[in-house]
């Protein structure tokens, strides 16, 4: 299953779009994906795909552009040869999160 | 001053999903009250709750439905069944003066719950991007002014448990001095989440279970009453000028004809009696009634010791050596306590009792209390007796006193 197919499945399952529209052209903003849409869809794709988006501004207006940035992460994330896990809090700041 | 009529009810409760069924629930004295099935449950001392059917998935399609918190969903569903009762159809000039006003004690408690097991239970820091939306108290009114493109004022009151007789109060006063034309107007509640619940429990305010039957648990005014059970739901009214639902024809199911509002500043959870009886009196002034015109009142009545006790007296110290001649509901002994939507709820079943001119029954009611002895028409409904004029009382943690006064329609 390529990335594309994977995203669209996403979105029609979720987020109730036609498959028919999800085409690597098609505006995100013509299929309803705002700023807040893309922060859910973003998250979805973070959980299925087990990667971790970095939190910097990237201009994406297309599915195709969507789906050429998840790609870029999937080839930086193999490359590095790490498992892209989400880690528990507990092992970023050991013991930071009990305040205030 | 104009005159406001209710033409619309859309509810969500423990009791039913239309006027007509919460109506005859309450009548019957069928109680919504059931012990607990949820994770977590056995961690309760008394795991009660009044709870809702309901399947979101329903009524939303997910796209929104990730969005809208328990709350939102109950408010947004009752406000289309009010407007879908009311039969209005609103211009767009007609939007521009039309608002929302909504009580909620606990806004999106669910989801923020939820949020924290992720953060503090389950220790990751995956919370999603829609928590502010579903958790913010403002998020069931604001849903409510999209979907029906009300452009109006759309506020929240959140004043504890008389949220919604607030929301209503406020409204009436809009629509009454002219300055709005439409209100949709009530409150709604979803606080059945473990933390919500473990914290009521933590203040002693819950009721323990009746060993005989849990749907028995909660006993206003009665001697062995040991507290309140929370409910959920959202119960909504459509308001508008008598003069407009009388020229399009619209049903009417009674009037808000005043609206009494005071705040006890001596404790931030010990009812006062005087302050209580100082709204019910402000509510009779700005309705322009004496005490000897109130024929029956829906009582805040929550089962704790001390609200029953200085609600009586209250009411003694308002209509004197009439007291007990005024009969008193308490609606919560079925339909729980629905803490910010309660309020509206009593207020609807209020309107109810006076358009089929049945006194509702205050269920659970076995053993009478010396410090509770008026007439709260203990177990069985008093068909023919609800007459005229009613009074719906709402007392909060916080101080908030809110009484609505109402009238039968025609």
């Amino acid at each position: 299953m390529t990335t594309l197919d994977r995203i669209r499945a996403m979105l029609v399952k979720d987020y109730k779009l036609d498959p028919g529209e999800l085409t690597l052209d098609a505006q995100l903003e013509d299929l309803g994906l705002d700023s807040l849409g893309m922060a859910e869809l973003v998250f979805d794709i973070e959980d299925k795909f087990g990667l971790c988006v970095p939190d910097t501004a990237v201009s994406l207006t297309t599915l195709g552009e969507v789906v050429g940035f998840i790609d870029d992460l999937i080839v930086a994330r193999d490359r590095s040869g790490q498992t892209a896990q989400f880690m528990p809090l507990a092992m970023q700041d050991h013991g930071q999160h009990q305040s205030p | 001053m104009r005159r406001v009529a209710v033409t619309g009810i859309g509810v969500v409760s423990p009791i039913g999903h239309s006027p007509h069924d919460v109506f005859e629930a309450a009548r019957r004295g069928h109680s919504g009250i059931h012990r607990l099935d949820m994770p977590g449950a056995g961690r309760l001392t008394a795991p009660l709750a009044a709870t809702v059917q309901f399947d979101g998935a329903a009524h939303f399609e997910p796209p929104q439905q990730r969005l809208l918190d328990r709350v939102s969903q109950f408010a947004v569903v009752a406000a289309r069944r009010a407007f879908t009762d009311a039969q209005c159809a609103l211009t767009h000039p007609e939007r521009e003066r039309a608002g929302v006003f909504l009580g909620t004690g606990m806004g999106g408690t669910v989801s923020m719950d939820d949020g924290y097991q992720t953060l503090y239970g389950r220790q990751s820091d995956r919370i999603k991007p829609t928590l502010i939306l579903q958790g913010m108290h403002n998020a069931p009114a604001a849903w409510i002014a999209q979907e029906h493109q009300l452009r109006g004022p759309t506020l929240t009151y959140s004043t504890a448990c008389s949220s919604s007789s607030v929301a209503i109060g406020e409204a009436w006063l809009r629509l009454a001095c002219g300055a709005l034309d439409v209100a949709i107007a009530g409150g709604s509640e979803a606080p059945l989440s473990l933390g919500s619940l473990k914290a009521w429990e933590a203040m002693h305010t819950l009721a323990k279970q009746d060993q005989g039957d849990p749907a028995t648990s909660c006993k206003p005014f009665s001697k062995n009453r040991s507290g309140m059970v929370l409910g959920e739901g959202a119960a909504l009214v459509v308001l508008e000028p008598l003069d407009r639902a009388l020229a399009r024809g619209a049903a009417i199911h009674g009037e808000i004809i005043g609206y009494g509002l005071t705040t006890d500043v001596g404790h931030i959870t010990r009812p006062s009696g005087e302050g209580q009886a100082a709204a019910i009196r402000a509510a009779l002034a700005s309705a322009g009634l004496s005490a000897a015109q109130v024929d029956s009142i829906n009582a805040h009545g929550t089962g704790t010791q001390a609200n029953d006790s200085v609600e009586t007296s209250a009411i003694k110290l308002v209509f004197g050596s009439r007291a007990n001649r005024v009969l008193i509901s308490a609606t919560k002994s079925v339909h729980g306590h629905l803490l910010g939507a309660a309020g509206a709820l009593e207020c609807v079943l209020s309107l109810l009792a006076l358009r089929n001119n049945v006194a509702l029954p205050t269920m659970h009611l076995q053993e009478p209390d010396p410090q509770c002895d008026l007439d709260y028409v203990p177990n069985r409904a008093r068909p023919g007796a609800a007459g005229q004029t009613m009074l719906s009382h709402s007392f909060a943690f916080g101080g908030t006193n809110a009484v609505l006064a109402l009238r039968a329609a025609g």
